[in-house]
């Protein structure tokens, strides 16, 4: 099992349960069963006659074979070896042996949310899941905005991708063409908000040149010099939403704010691996044309991320933890991470949120 | 030297008083949004927010709506005659269409996963109790209220909490007297946590009782400072080191941790500067803490693991903060 150095060394080795977590694309949910896992269990998806999406326990309960494995039959899914029939609330009803259905044979159902981008699941307890409101991300299907993006899994723990999504100061080293060239300049002052579960941060650069790339969409000159700011908000441990401001003025009106937002939707699947769904909208040069300059742009650049990402979870499983050096604008990360903690802990049922943080590895512990 | 180059601090907001309303005798409930109508915070049973009455006046109440309406906010105020200030300016000039400064939220009350519970709340304590109770019966967990009151026209939610019947038992003391804790505390109950809001006379006595309770069980929360015993020793000085930084100070007898801190320019979160909140939690890595809040149990100042910056200081020559 994989595990993450904290700053102090100490072991995360769980991720929080009581969250929604985005398991699919709606394009990938339909009449055809999909299995999926999300933190370590296996769940099956399928969609009703009516089209409601549908989360179950992905292994029959008479014997262990997965549900995805078998058929949809009108609102019900039937068990590909057994011949069980589970209805979409996981009770099974019917066997093919007897007339009489056994006392307590059912699988799990995870409540379902569908915004029409993504499937979100919750594994964790489920009478919470109608006191947490899963989050909104509206922009994905405004026609106001222009949306590009794939999903994939990453072999990392999604403390990685949290951990990434926390600074971008590294995107100028690890892509100075997609980078705007502010960042290889000396950051203004970094500002991070919190509150009980989110952590959002945000930079506000003095007018500079914007990149080549993102000149040429707007049709401005290479070299012109614009107010840009960076935002990003750890929204819950299942979704980042982030986002990049060009201010360009203009004669005759007040200036206008060319945005990138970047959604990114991160599910554990295990410890050490993560499934990866990023969208980068706009809300200008919405034309086709310009979806195809950035499509490889922004591809080639989370593609290097995710191989970034799971050379560290390399480094980790082969080497292991050490105590890991921090610096002033990890402030985010390190609020991401404490919440994280405190929600693994909460679930767990440990008593006190910091005896749980309590555990540490000795070697971690500076000297 | 300054470190200026990140500023942490919590989510602030002006929000409208949508109403401002008597549910009992000093009790007004306020509901809050935003004066957009958008989407407040999300947030966990246990949470509180701060009220930013005037810049030094700043006061904590729990949220007693419940998580899964996002554009209100609710909280409980007691009217104390003999407050500092606070509730009085709250009672007096927050009322429907008002505005109000808010800080958080935050949690330092969490309702940890379990099967079985024990609610004990005191008059106004009874407040973050409310969205616990709604996601612990939810969760079909076990779970009793022992709530008391002066008297009964005191006690404020009588109402809502009459759907959950026989688990829940009232006590107004002109009625019944005080709070029979020997009953439900005076023998330890195993995989049973124990939340505990209210006057400090309360908190005491379940402090004390549940001493013979596994630890971990006693969940507490504080409005006001818990008095500190006088130790008759005066503060001394001593070296902080703030790590992540690369900084080295000294903290002098009559500076606060987090006084030198912030002088330093490293930004720091905080808000009641007196112990209770639990904004200024900092990791420690190395130094003897001299723990003077009222936030931390036995168990959390024995580890020496965390430290509350506002007050409390080092009894070593020198203190190293994860800051």
């Amino acid at each position: 099992m994989s595990q993450l150095a904290s700053s102090r060394g100490d072991r995360i080795e769980i991720h929080p349960r009581n969250c929604w977590y985005a398991v699919a694309t709606s394009a990938d949910v339909g009449r055809e069963p999909l299995g999926r896992r999300v933190l370590g269990t296996g769940v099956v998806l399928f969609r009703t006659t009516d089209g409601t999406p549908v989360a179950l326990e992905d292994r029959c309960a008479h014997r262990p074979y997965p549900l995805s494995l078998g058929r949809v039959d009108g609102d019900r899914i039937v068990s590909g070896y057994t011949g069980f029939v589970y209805d979409a609330r996981g009770f099974c009803v019917h066997v093919p042996t007897q007339s009489e259905i056994p006392v307590g044979a059912r699988v799990r159902a995870f409540p379902v949310h569908e915004d029409g981008t993504f499937v979100w699941i919750w594994l964790g307890e489920p009478a919470l899941a109608g006191l947490r409101p899963p989050a909104a991300t509206p922009w994905l299907s405004d026609p106001a905005w222009a949306t590009l993006g794939d999903e994939w899994e990453t072999e990392a723990d999604v403390l990685l991708l949290h951990e990434n999504f926390a600074d971008i100061t590294h995107v100028a080293v690890v892509d100075p063409y997609i980078a705007p060239p502010v960042l290889r300049t000396s950051p203004p002052p970094l500002e991070v908000e919190v509150t009980e579960t989110t952590v959002s941060f945000s930079r506000t650069y003095e007018p500079a040149p914007i990149p080549e790339w993102q000149a040429e969409l707007l049709g401005l000159p290479a070299d012109a010099e614009h107010v840009q700011r960076e935002q990003g908000a750890f929204v819950t441990p299942g979704l980042w939403v982030d986002r990049w401001d060009v201010y360009v003025d203009s004669a005759s009106q007040q200036s206008q704010i060319h945005t990138f937002r970047f959604t990114h939707a991160v599910t554990p699947i295990s410890p050490g691996r993560t499934r990866h769904a990023w969208r980068v909208s706009r809300n200008f040069a919405l034309g086709e044309q310009a979806g195809k300059v950035l499509r490889p742009i922004f591809t080639d650049y989370y593609r290097r991320v995710k191989q970034i990402l799971e050379t560290m979870q390399d480094v980790l499983d082969t080497d292991g933890l050490r105590r890991e050096v921090n610096v002033s604008a990890d402030a985010a990360a390190l609020q991401v991470r404490k919440i994280i903690r405190n929600m693994v802990a909460d679930e767990a049922g440990t008593g006190s949120r910091r005896a749980a943080r309590m555990s540490r590895v000795p070697d971690g512990r500076p000297g | 030297m300054t470190t200026t180059q990140t500023i942490v601090r919590e989510h602030e907001a002006d929000l409208v008083v949508q109403d401002a309303e008597t549910v009992a005798d000093g009790v007004v409930v306020l509901t809050l949004a935003d004066p957009n109508g958008a989407e407040l915070p999300p947030w966990t049973p246990g949470a509180h927010i701060d009220f930013v009455l005037t810049g030094d006046l700043v006061r904590q109440y729990s949220l007693c709506s419940s998580p899964s309406k996002p554009n209100v906010w609710r909280v409980g105020v007691l009217r104390d005659p003999n407050s500092r200030g606070g509730s009085e300016k709250v009672h007096i000039a927050l009322t429907a269409g008002s505005m109000v400064r808010v800080r958080g939220p935050r949690n330092h009350f969490p309702l940890v996963a379990s099967g079985r519970y024990l609610f004990v709340a005191g008059g106004i304590g009874i407040t973050p109790m409310l969205p616990m109770i709604a996601e612990a019966n939810a969760a079909g967990s076990d779970w009793r209220l022992l709530y008391g009151g002066r008297e009964r026209a005191s006690m404020a939610f009588l109402d809502e909490l009459g759907q959950y019947g026989g688990r829940v038992t009232i006590v107004p003391q002109d009625e019944e007297g005080m709070l029979d804790l020997e009953s439900i505390l005076g023998r330890p109950q195993p995989d049973t946590l124990v939340y505990c809001c209210g006057p400090e006379g309360l908190l005491r006595a379940v402090e004390k009782f549940c001493e013979k309770w596994p630890s971990g069980t006693l969940h507490i929360e504080r409005f006001t400072a818990k008095p500190q015993e006088p130790t008759g020793e005066v503060d001394s000085s001593f070296e902080l080191v703030l790590q992540r930084s690369g900084l080295t100070v000294q903290v002098p007898p009559d500076k606060s941790v987090l006084t030198v801190i912030r002088e330093a320019g490293v930004s720091v979160l905080a808000s009641c500067l007196e112990g209770i909140c639990g904004t200024c939690e900092t990791e420690v890595i190395d130094g003897d803490v001299d723990h003077r809040d009222s936030v931390l149990n036995e168990e959390e100042r024995a580890s020496n693991e965390y430290m509350m910056v506002c007050v409390s200081r080092c009894r070593s020559p020198r203190l190293t903060l994860d800051l």
